[in-house]
């Protein structure tokens, strides 16, 4: 277990703000953009708060999903460190504990996690790693002037055109994730697992 | 004759400069469900109806927040197209003042959000699922913004450019 600068890899809970959607209230289409968006997301307080927009709910998924989780391109692992590198630069602890829990599981190690907890702008146990934490900062504090400068270093890595656009994906994403989970809601303690 | 429009519909494509043909339009489509999910979020984030939310004030605040974000290209497709929007000239909603803060904050600093900006939203006259509407509308154009901006920065790298 990590705990540093106020962030964890525990497992938390999230409350919602607004009134989640009761399921018994639920629409066919509503029920069914829940199963699509996530396993858990039928008992989920802020799956259930973003159901109150079924179709806005079922694209936002499909584009997560696919950034997340598709085969192929950059490693998952990376996509989660880019994940969890914005989610701290944002100051969202839940995103970060459920994220920093994601690359310990994929990348097997948690020294990297430690270190963006600490300072994400400098994080990173590799060359690759500390490239991907500065585009991911780039990304999310100054997209007004991102130029070509802040994509030569991922080429010195040897990431192709794909896995840019991989992690671009995974970067931008969480500016949307963050966002929603900061201003409907907040984190809950963490539960006894 | 209007001259041939080398861009297909999509607005990131667009909002970037990429044409149909160029070597990073292509790239992009090795996640082509990402391009599809994410004109279709920007399509039902705009025109879905919402109870008291209208098409024309989410244009309202999208133009505004890509301003306040320096997103040039994007704030004038969302111009664009509240100005070719049927109902431009009718009254925003007296909730609009209260959207626009909200949007700004939540654009500028993901941090500011609390409870009480959502009480201003509902002392402002929002329901709930108009204010999950808005809030979807506000983060998606976060991460749209910076797909277009890293997508610029790309093809400034690949034609040599700092």
């Amino acid at each position: 277990m990590i705990r540093r600068n106020g962030f964890t890899d525990e497992t938390l809970e999230w409350r919602s703000w607004l009134e989640p959607l009761a399921l018994d209230d639920a629409s066919a289409l509503q029920l069914e953009v829940l199963d699509e968006s996530h396993a858990q997301s039928r008992t989920s307080p802020y799956y259930l708060t973003l159901a109150h927009q079924p179709l806005m709910l079922r694209h936002r998924s499909a584009a997560y999903n696919a950034i997340m989780y598709a085969p192929g391109g950059l490693p998952r692992a990376e996509r989660e460190l880019g994940a969890m590198v914005v989610s701290v630069a944002n100051g969202c602890v839940y995103c970060t504990s459920v994220h920093a829990q994601r690359f310990e599981q994929l990348a097997r190690r948690s020294d990297t996690v430690e270190q963006v907890f600490d300072d994400p702008a400098s994080a990173g146990t590799t060359d690759r790693e500390r490239a991907i934490a500065r585009f991911a900062i780039a990304v999310t504090e100054r997209p007004d002037t991102l130029r070509a400068d802040d994509i030569a270093p991922l080429r010195a890595v040897g990431m192709s055109e794909e896995e840019i656009i991989d992690l671009l994906h995974a970067v931008a994403i969480f500016g949307w994730a963050n966002r929603l989970m900061q201003n409907l809601g907040e984190p809950a303690g963490a539960t006894t697992s | 004759m209007p001259a041939a429009d080398p861009f297909d519909n999509d607005v990131i494509d667009r909002a970037a400069g990429l044409a149909p043909g160029d070597a990073l339009h292509a790239a992009r489509r090795f996640r082509a469900k990402v391009v599809e999910a994410t004109q279709a979020s920007h399509d039902a984030l705009l025109e879905q109806p919402v109870d008291g939310l209208s098409t024309a004030d989410r244009l309202r605040v999208a133009a505004h927040v890509c301003a306040i974000a320096r997103a040039a290209t994007l704030a004038k497709h969302y111009e664009a197209r509240l100005a070719a929007h049927p109902d431009r000239d009718a009254a925003p909603s007296p909730a609009l003042a209260a959207m626009l803060v909200f949007g700004a904050a939540l654009t500028t600093d993901p941090r500011q959000g609390d409870r009480a900006a959502i009480d201003a939203l509902r002392r402002a006259g929002l329901r709930d699922p108009a204010i999950v509407a808005l809030a979807q509308l506000i983060a998606f154009l976060s991460y749209q913004l910076r797909v277009v901006a890293g997508l610029q920065a790309m093809r400034a790298s690949r034609t040599g450019t700092p």
